[in-house]
């Protein structure tokens, strides 16, 4: 603002030397510079001149060779610097880039003093650094058109950049900055703690998130059951000082992977280097311990409608990868998703809880299989939304539906092609995108250490049998239950009646 | 959180051995990694305000000495940069057929998927009163079974190929593309000629999709942004095609048959009227000679739609639509000009003025520091939930505008800020300013393009536009064009003095009357 404010000066007292005039001289030699054609072009920009209209071709326009039809794509390159942080990188034919910086850090490395920080640091990033202030980021990542983005999750954080490939220096400079010298300034954390609070009393408004939420909480004891959004009381108690610990903390060096799509693998380590050798180098720490328990979350809120999930504990999670495909072809085989659900072929709609459940049963308003994977387990469920007076019938038949694809012989080869097509083909589809082959290249490295290729993926997908969903299932519904109800809960049985369900099998 | 603060405090200062301010630090390898030493606390008699000021001081002096690696590339002033080198892309090859019919492709052999579709030049602008709806009723029963596949089988043959098959309809054009697998898209092109030749209307099937529709309507409703652009185009372009809405109204859904819906395919499904355009594993000369085989019974009607709007033009009028209700929590409103047709080189123009003005909202990044100056009105004094620049484009006019959501007691101020700066092109752009928006505006056009349907979508769109597709090269040539003079020439013929469409929904008891905006579309001094 003090830009116009500046020139708006100079223009009643033009020969008046004041310091905003030196300030803004920069801006507005250039507003000069433009407004040469006389006094009266000036207000009306009549001099400049017009293009032909958009259909004819532009002369004068140097355009480059074509690529070739087939570019060979990149194979995905990692270096290991000697304190622990790995970059990697892929190129890609796109005009634009996008890069990543993940940090091996989430809230399951919370402790009840920081519980929330994960959430607040997710809102905290970009904003000012020891180097440079939140206007400047601000204003940098708009001078070059860019587009930066943070998330945080339970196991990982991730800082994104996205824009076009000519500004990579400019991306990985600001994106390093932003993530290494942040300085949690009070009064911007307080501004985001503000907006944290209001996001968590929002939170009501999405009750599919707030069981996930419970469902880990109540599963799990010890680190995986931490809040990912917490109390409004917890974030009360945090400032700046936790921020700053659980910063040190966490972001070190072996728990971080620079990861990018569409950037030279020299080119990124010549400017990325320099910025990242000299953090120290601390041996990447124990994994916080979560175990798998099982058990009951209830909250009663608006009547008429509940939400309810069922789940049990997929034990191995990410690193056991023939077991995450198997898991993941499951989720697609039961499918399932919304009973209002618009839109043409190709959604599911003959996954067997659309076939079984929810052409059969009006009464359910969605009915959909779940799947959250970690690095060493995860959890594997039903999740529905009914009229309240339903809920005993539709948990029996969440409960049956569970029970049929443990039973040999239930799922028919048809349905489980048609999972594996899908699961191949959202795959392949998904990493067209170079903002998810990025993240693919950073949680895969934060993982497994290593990218292993997508056919890897696809061939543990085509291997994926009928005994081997069978018995996947099983080995799910022999872990211990957790059931988690919000909406009307008056007419949700007991967990010890569900329970037993599973084991009377 | 403050009290607590204090206390803190309080009890540190009968520890004179404390040698830091950070209270909770254990661990050693978190003072090992922290980057400035922590200072020694002030003596225990000094005031707890001094306190906060020292600490505070402390925080500060991290920002002292920015270190120089970190700021060695990045500048907050925008400039131009040269992109030819990054603009390469695989070419674009276009083949007109004897019909008429165009198949365009951008081949990338090496991915593994693809996706191919039609777009059609006909949407709701191309109805009349009594057939408004029909296109978007179409677009549903197109699925629903042809000659040689049931709904089922259809629906099974592209399940089991892992792919997805997704038609949009809007007022001027009309879209069927299916994303599948590379061996797929024979059976994808087979489909879509299938659906769109031979499809059945069964009767029963028509009638069970009006409710399908009627309650897609209530959901739309639901949708207020969707209402508010409704709303504004029913009334910029009222009594001419434009006005009528995609979905029709209710009437008109519940008497739509079987013969309005063949007669819309026969006159605006014909061949020089569509577009066959395809990316991802795909070859153009297989594609051709597919599309050759299969698209044989497509009318060739040679009316073009140029014919259509000429006949029936768009016409811009000056209005407003209020809906007055105290009861909804926020209060929402779009005011628009009259825009730039597609073909109009001054579009470019209006697209760089949309990104200067921006947009905005509580969660945005930004915050108030963002550099348009409308976002850091809307956000330094928060006037508004969010705000919107848009700019839609049709074949003989458009509509460019803001559209904001506020809290009620708010709306005067943000009508004032938005007209402010609208009219403001008008009169006061500085170089720095179109530079950013310009570059912003190179970089989302760019980037919109991940993946294979993002292209083939805007590879359909540009030849039924433009009848080109426009080189990315061309494109930034044309944007670089673009300067503060333009800014000023094209925001004097398209804002200067000239009416407003307002549309505006909620407790709007506080926006201004119509002629208090048509009088702020220019300055009387400034």
């Amino acid at each position: 603002m003090y830009r116009t404010a500046a020139s708006r000066l100079r223009a009643l007292k033009g020969r008046a030397v004041n310091r905003s005039l030196t300030r803004s001289a920069s801006s507005s030699a250039v507003v000069t510079k433009s407004s040469s054609g006389g006094l009266f072009s000036w207000l009306t920009g009549e001099s400049s001149s017009s293009l032909p209209p958009l259909q004819v071709p532009l002369k004068g326009v140097t355009l480059p060779p074509p690529l070739p039809d087939h570019v060979e794509p990149g194979k995905t390159k990692i270096t290991t610097l000697p304190n622990g942080v790995k970059i990697a990188s892929e190129t890609s034919p796109t005009p634009s880039a996008s890069i990543g910086l993940y940090v091996d850090c989430g809230s399951m490395y919370e402790t009840p003093h920081s519980f929330g920080a994960t959430h607040l640091l997710e809102r905290m990033a970009f904003k000012s650094t020891t180097n440079r202030s939140y206007l400047r980021v601000v204003r940098e990542v708009e001078a070059i058109g860019g587009n930066v983005s943070a998330s945080a999750s339970r196991e990982q954080m991730g800082y994104t950049y996205d824009a076009l490939k000519t500004y990579v220096p400019e991306m990985v400079e600001l994106l390093v900055d932003c993530v290494r010298n942040p300085v949690f300034l009070d009064w911007e954390v307080n501004e985001q703690l503000l907006k944290v609070k209001a996001e968590i009393a929002e939170a009501s408004n999405n009750p599919q998130g707030l069981l996930l939420e419970a469902i880990h909480s109540a599963g799990y004891s010890g680190a995986l059951g931490n809040p990912l959004l917490t109390s409004e009381s917890a974030i009360s108690r945090l400032d700046s000082t936790i921020l700053e610990e659980f910063v040190a903390e966490n972001y070190t060096a072996a728990r971080m992977v620079l990861a990018a799509s569409g950037v030279e693998h020299e080119e990124l380590m010549k400017i990325a280097e320099p910025l990242l050798s000299d953090l120290p180098s601390i041996p990447r720490p124990q994994e916080p311990k979560s175990v798998y328990v099982g058990g009951d979350y209830r909250c009663q809120s608006d009547p008429g409608k509940t939400h309810f999930a069922l789940a049990f504990e997929a034990p191995g999670g990410w690193k056991k990868e023939k077991e995450a495909m198997t898991l993941t072809v499951l989720q697609m085989l039961m499918g399932g998703g919304g009973s209002f659900s618009a839109g043409g072929p190709g959604k599911g709609m003959y996954s067997r809880l659309y076939l079984r459940v929810l052409n059969e049963y009006p009464q359910i308003q969605s009915f959909s299989a779940f799947n959250s994977m970690y690095n060493n387990t995860g959890i594997f469920g039903i999740q529905a939304t009914t009229g309240s007076d339903f809920v005993p019938k539709a948990i029996d038949i969440a409960v049956k539906e569970l029970i049929a694809v443990a039973t040999p012989g239930e799922v028919d080869q048809v349905q489980l092609d048609r999972a594996k097509q899908s699961t191949r083909s959202a795959i392949l589809m998904n990493l067209e995108s170079r903002m998810v082959a990025s993240e693919d290249i950073g949680r895969q490295i934060l993982t497994y250490g290593e990218r292993k290729p997508v056919e890897h993926f696809l061939r543990a997908v085509d291997e994926v049998s009928l005994k081997d969903i069978a018995s996947i299932a099983q080995k799910l519904i022999s872990t211990p239950l957790t059931m988690a109800s919000y909406g009307d809960v008056i007419y949700v049985p007991s967990y010890d009646s569900v329970s037993s369900k599973f084991c009377s099998k | 959180m403050a009290i607590r603060h204090l206390l803190t405090l309080a009890r540190r200062s009968h520890s004179p051995l404390t040698h830091t301010l950070r209270p909770f630090s254990t661990s050693s390898a978190v003072s090992a990694t922290a980057p400035p030493p922590p200072t020694p606390s002030p003596p225990p008699n000094v005031m707890i305000y001094d306190r906060f000021a020292e600490s505070i001081k402390h925080k500060l002096k991290q920002l002292d000495n920015p270190d120089p690696r970190f700021l060695k590339h990045n500048s907050p002033h925008p400039t131009l940069t040269d992109h030819t080198s990054i603009l390469a892309t695989p070419l674009t090859r276009v083949t007109t057929l004897p019909n008429g019919l165009r198949v365009a492709t951008e081949s990338t052999l090496a991915s593994k998927t693809a996706t191919v579709g039609v777009w059609i030049d006909a949407g709701s602008r191309f109805e009349t009163d009594e057939t408004n709806g029909t296109a978007h009723f179409l677009e549903h029963m197109i699925f629903k079974g042809t000659e040689k596949r049931t709904p089922r089988e259809l629906e099974e043959e592209i399940e089991n190929m892992g792919g997805h098959l997704n038609a949009y309809t809007s007022r001027e054009q009309t879209t069927y593309y299916a994303k599948v697998m590379d061996k797929d898209v024979p059976r994808a092109l087979d489909i879509l000629a299938d659906i769109l030749q031979n499809s059945k209307f069964d009767e029963k099937r028509i009638s069970r999709e009006r409710d399908v529709i009627l309650r897609e309507m209530e959901e739309v409703e639901g949708q207020t942004e969707e209402v508010i652009f409704d709303h504004l185009h029913a009334t910029a372009f009222q009594h001419t095609p434009l006005g009528r809405t995609i979905l029709g109204p209710a009437q008109n859904v519940r008497t739509i048959t079987k013969d309005h819906l063949q007669k819309y395919i026969s006159t605006h499904y014909t061949t020089s009227r569509m577009v066959i355009a395809a990316s991802g594993a795909v070859k153009h000369e297989d594609l051709v000679e597919q599309v050759k085989k299969l698209f044989t019974k497509l009318s060739s009607d040679p009316t073009t739609t140029s014919e259509l709007v000429a006949k029936e033009p768009a016409i811009f009028t000056g209005s407003e639509v209020r809906i007055i209700d105290d009861d909804m929590p926020l209060a929402q409103f779009a005011v628009a000009f009259n825009g730039a047709p597609w073909m109009d080189p001054d579009s470019i123009a209006l697209m760089v003025m949309q990104s200067m003005l921006g947009s905005w909202n509580k969660n945005a990044g930004g915050g108030k520091h963002m550099g348009s100056e409308l976002a850091q009105r809307v956000g330094i004094n928060e006037i508004a939930e969010s705000m919107m620049a848009f700019n839609t484009n049709y074949k003989d006019t458009g509509l460019f505008g803001v559209y904001a959501i506020a809290k009620p007691d708010c709306v005067d101020d943000l009508a004032y800020a938005i007209m402010y700066e609208l009219s403001k092109l008008c009169y006061r752009v500085s170089e720095a300013d179109v530079t950013r928006a310009r570059n912003q505006l190179k970089s989302a056009l760019l980037s919109h393009l991940d993946g294979t349907s993002p292209i083939a979508e805007d590879i359909g769109r540009q030849l039924l536009t433009y009848g080109r597709r426009i080189p990315y090269a061309e494109l930034f040539a044309r944007i670089d064009a673009v300067d503060a003079s333009t800014v000023k020439r094209v925001a004097n013929c398209f804002i200067f003095d000239q009416d407003v469409a307002i549309a505006a929904m909620g407790p709007i008891q506080g926006l201004p009357d119509y002629n208090w905006f048509r009088r702020r579309t220019y300055w009387l001094r400034y």
